[in-house]
């Protein structure tokens, strides 16, 4: 059997991501060698037509990997068609391309064992295709084809749009599910990253809308490739030369998105009443963008906060200490475009919600109020910067990361002086940044689970106003 | 292009085994003399080494008495060791002691009914007590935050059935630490902490299975599968075997099992193998060898007839349907392995086209092999029906493509096609030095990690008369078990 690695067969300590002694034969009192590290080089030229690509050679596997990525994404999406990104790229997946009818497509893809997987983010449409070296010629010859002519087969997009419909739902049947979708209605209402599809904005779009969609962002001067595995560069220079001759660059379309509605300024709860033993707990706020002078610093301090894992202080109190929790964390989402939200999230059965929600909210006051130990600081710099060479250990990685660097517009030393950024920030930078961008008492708090299990009302005890969630089918 | 696409598959299998070959090359074996297996890798890409330690040993190898023991010791072994995680282990020694006598005193009433309630009141008010004193001596969570100051990711574990695995990913000058750190955790654990950590276990169940509904209709599934083989029992355990857990089993369970003849270490990344070799020697070879872990004797007797079962839920319907069949390296794990490709493996898979593409009954379908890999296991068949159709015409459409399996022998180019996906797939996950870690590891902690290097020439060696063999054998009404997640009809 092969072994496929899911969470149902194994159980791992953590679902997501202290004092020194001085005293001999300690394991961290052995020394090191130096580590030597260079950064691995990425190839990267700039087709006629305006395709940017990038290339990192990796002889190892007879694989080869391409990541095509064009920029466009569900925060375009109109709001009467909530949803058209996600059919979009269905459309695309399965809806054949070319000459190659749906089912040719298919059958062509699975013959070369090849993988594709098409996906829409916020701000770009992904294509990624995975292949044998010995297949790159008639895939790359799709990719294009998929890129150049999606053929959008009628049945299939219905196929797809009842597909989405389903997912529409079953939304209610995973509590973090509701809890992270919540959380962002709460915070961006109607804007897009606020939206969800619902049964009628994928019943709005009609064919015609993916065609338009396609012809207005896949241009060649709105895409990046990027290529990694058992290939040269002169070999892939004369492939993209066939496969996208003739694809002439073209106007290029307007890449802003609406801007967002005012954030709101007072907390509030939102309650889903699920009738599951634990509450799953999400807590939210504004948060920034990657371009906020802050950013690394905000890093730092997340790290202590709840984003270093068992060097965290949620960790350490909520679970470790207190055994109310298996999984607990906070992260900045950095916003690559428009600013996202400081997310913490946790589950704990449902008795024991209102603690663990005031134990999250203490934890974040604790940032604000007193300065972090310099132990806490000395472990999180040296984490961030010691294990920044495993940004590094996978040749795909290291050119995807270069494309999207590149696309949203990074500055062009970002990782060169990212370990020197982490090795600056002090201690008082760090309760500045928590005092500027952590707001406890204006949280967003949204509980799922057994409403009449939680051992307090939550407004009376949290002095906040009350939502109810409604958990109905549509 | 049909024709096409065949001459290139049978190219590729040529390609395909002359990597199988470089890997049986590349790949250093060593034994110590305790018995421990060490395996080796070399890969310069980038200077980083992902190092794990299986043991042969998991959820199978428990009983009535321990469930979800192998768990637990996993989580318990993160809690350090006599100088890792203490300021003062002679301090601290007597407090756990007395932290022990007062917690399983309380495990022992807190389940009799005719208990002394008030004893059991100031028992459990003594050890808030004694733990808020033992607070005084805890360091907390040290591994973790040396690994992480050394610029370690991914500081992990996990437990299934068949085996327990500690991992990590490390800047490869630091490989000495990680061998000094793990050994001292194989020979100075000290289990502190644990019946706050025995909570912790607990709102993991919640989490992943309670309030979960795929974890659910899974736990239910396999619960309800077997009658006799362990197999049946959950690795987490269930909630009342959680709750009563002892730190006396949990010593026991490490005692016996983590020992070098049930275990294994995976190196693979930047390093020099005859200085990573002198490297485990020095570090891991004055553990005693210990003796190897018992074979599971419980044989689960063939199955008399179809098993069904409900699991009420808020959440919208699922199905899932599991066949009794042979364990690897059973030639008929490799006709199980292809069929799942053929059935549901790609876009162009049998139950994916009819149920997904043509009948739309089903919004997706997935099938796997389950609950473990050491013994005779699951073929699990599972499809999210799209509503207004209901889980009883998915199941029947199922059926009818498990029934064609039957009588008509798969194409040439639908067999040749399934080879090449999954050989294609083993080479995905070579890619990054965890991956490859984490196949040689696993696979030698079952059986071998040759499996891997022999598995092109075994599914070329199945053909389509075996395959329909396989369905005639173990696609019956008799050998399956269907469980339905559904709302509760009131």
């Amino acid at each position: 059997m092969r072994l496929k690695f899911c969470f149902l067969f194994l159980l791992a300590l953590t679902a997501c991501s202290a004092q020194v002694q001085t005293q001999a034969n300690r394991p961290d009192s052995l020394n090191f060698p130096d580590l030597e590290f260079e950064f691995p080089q990425v190839a990267h030229l700039t087709l006629a037509n305006g395709i940017e690509v990038y290339l990192r050679e990796d002889h190892d596997l007879p694989l080869v990997e391409v990541t095509a990525m064009v920029g466009g994404g569900s925060v375009f999406d109109p709001p009467d068609m909530t949803g058209l990104s996600d059919l979009f790229v269905e459309g695309l997946q399965t809806g054949g391309a070319g000459a190659y009818s749906s089912e040719q497509l298919e059958e062509n893809l699975d013959n070369m064992a090849a993988d594709l997987a098409v996906s829409s983010s916020d701000y770009a449409y992904t294509i990624n295709m995975s292949m044998r070296r010995q297949d790159l010629e008639q895939g790359a010859a799709i990719l294009a084809d998929i890129l150049r002519e999606p053929g959008f087969d009628p049945q299939r997009i219905e196929v797809a749009r009842q597909g989405l419909i389903e997912g529409v739902r079953r939304r209610n049947d995973d509590p973090g599910a509701i809890a992270g979708r919540t959380l962002s209605q709460t915070i961006y209402k109607n804007h897009p990253l606020g939206r969800v599809p619902k049964k009628n904005t994928l019943e709005n779009i009609q064919r015609e809308d993916l065609l338009r969609l396609h012809q207005t962002y896949f241009q060649p001067n709105n895409l990046s490739l990027a290529v990694s595995g058992d290939i040269d560069l002169e070999v892939l220079k004369v492939l993209l030369g066939q496969i996208f001759e003739g694809w002439e660059a073209s106007e290029l379309p307007n890449l802003e998105p609406p801007a967002l509605p005012e954030m709101p300024q007072n907390g509030g709860i939102s309650i889903a009443d699920k009738d599951i033993p634990q509450t799953t707990i999400m807590l939210g706020q504004p948060g920034i963008d990657k371009n906020n002078p802050d950013v690394m610093t905000l890093k730092v301090a997340n790290f202590i906060l709840g984003g270093g894992g068992f060097n965290s202080r949620m960790m350490r109190e909520i679970r470790s200490n207190q055994g109310l929790a298996y999984s607990v964390y906070s992260y900045f989402q950095i916003g690559r475009v428009l600013p996202e939200l400081f997310i913490a999230k946790c589950e704990t059965k449902c008795g024991s919600t209102l603690e663990v929600v005031g134990m999250m909210r203490a934890e974040m006051q604790a940032m604000i109020d007193l300065p972090v130990s310099d132990k806490e600081l000395t472990t999180a710099k040296e984490s961030l910067i010691n294990s920044f060479v495993f940004a590094f250990t996978n040749s795909h990685s290291i050119v995807t990361r270069q494309q999207r660097l590149d696309f949203y517009a990074y500055p062009v030393d970002y990782m060169q002086t990212y370990r020197q950024k982490i090795a600056a920030v002090t201690t008082e930078d760090v309760q500045r940044v928590a005092k500027q961008y952590l707001r406890p008492d204006q949280l967003q708090i949204v509980l799922v689970g057994r409403k009449n299990e939680f051992e307090q009302d939550p407004g009376a005890a949290l002095g906040m106003p009350v939502e109810n969630v409604d958990l109905g089918l549509e | 292009m049909r024709s096409i696409c065949l001459l290139l598959g049978l190219l590729a299998l040529f390609g395909q085994p002359l990597y199988a070959a470089q890997l049986a090359e590349r790949v250093h074996e060593e034994r110590l003399e305790n018995g421990l297996t060490l395996l080796m890798l070399e890969r310069r890409d980038a200077p980083t080494v992902s190092a794990y330690i299986s043991f042969r040993v998991g959820g199978a190898n428990e009983g009535a008495h321990n469930r979800g023991i192998a768990h637990l010791l996993e989580h318990m072994l993160f809690k350090g060791t006599k100088t890792l995680g203490t300021s003062d282990y002679a301090a601290e020694k007597p407090l756990l002691g007395q932290i022990e006598s007062v917690g399983s005193r309380i495990d022992l009433l807190k389940n009799n009914p005719a208990a002394d309630q008030a004893e059991l009141e100031t028992l459990r008010e003594r050890l808030t007590e004694l733990q808020q004193q033992h607070k005084e001596y805890v360091v907390k969570d040290e591994f973790s935050r040396i690994y992480a100051e050394n610029g370690g990711v991914g500081f992990n574990a996990f437990t299934s059935k068949d085996q327990t695995t500690y991992l990590i990913s490390l800047p490869a000058n630091k490989l000495e630490l990680w061998a000094a750190i793990e050994s001292d955790r194989l020979q100075n654990a000290v289990l502190r902490e644990f019946y706050t950590e025995r909570e912790v276990v607990r709102e993991e169940r919640r989490r992943s299975y309670e309030s979960n509904p795929g974890g659910m209709l899974y736990e239910a599934l396999i619960a309800n599968a077997y009658t006799v083989h362990p197999y049946r029992n959950p690795v987490i355990g269930w909630d009342s075997d959680i709750a009563n857990l002892s730190l006396a089993e949990a010593r026991d369970f490490f005692k016996r099992y983590y020992r070098p003849v049930n275990m294994v270490i995976t190196l693979v990344g930047d390093f020099d193998s005859e200085k990573a070799k002198a490297l485990v020697t020095k570090y891991f070879s004055a553990i005693p060898s210990g003796t190897p872990v018992p074979r599971v004797i419980d044989l689960e007797p063939a199955q008399r007839g179809e098993k069904r079962i409900t699991v009420n839920f808020e959440a919208e319907p699922d199905l899932s349907i599991a066949f009794h069949k042979p364990a690897m390296p059973h030639q008929d794990d490799y006709s199980a392995d292809l069929l799942t490709d053929i059935l549901a493996g790609g876009a162009t898979s049998r139950l994916y086209k009819r149920l997904v593409v043509e009948e739309q009954l089903a919004s997706s379908v997935h099938i796997y092999g389950a609950p473990g890999s050491r013994y005779d296991n699951l073929l699990v068949i599972g499809a999210t029906p799209r509503h207004p159709h209901t889980v009883a015409e998915v199941e029947a459409a199922i059926y009818a493509e498990l029934d064609r399996l039957k009588s008509e022998p798969v194409s040439a180019q639908e067999l040749q096609r399934a080879r090449n996906r999954l050989v294609t797939d083993n080479l995905r996950q070579m890619r990054t030095n965890n991956g490859l870690a984490r196949l040689l590891s696993s696979y030698a902690a079952i059986g071998s990690w040759r499996y891997l290097t022999d598995y092109a020439e075994k599914i070329e060696a199945v053909d389509a008369s075996g395959l329909l063999a396989f369905a005639n054998r173990y696609f019956s009404a008799n050998n399956r078990t269907v469980a339905v997640l559904q709302r509760e009809v009131k």
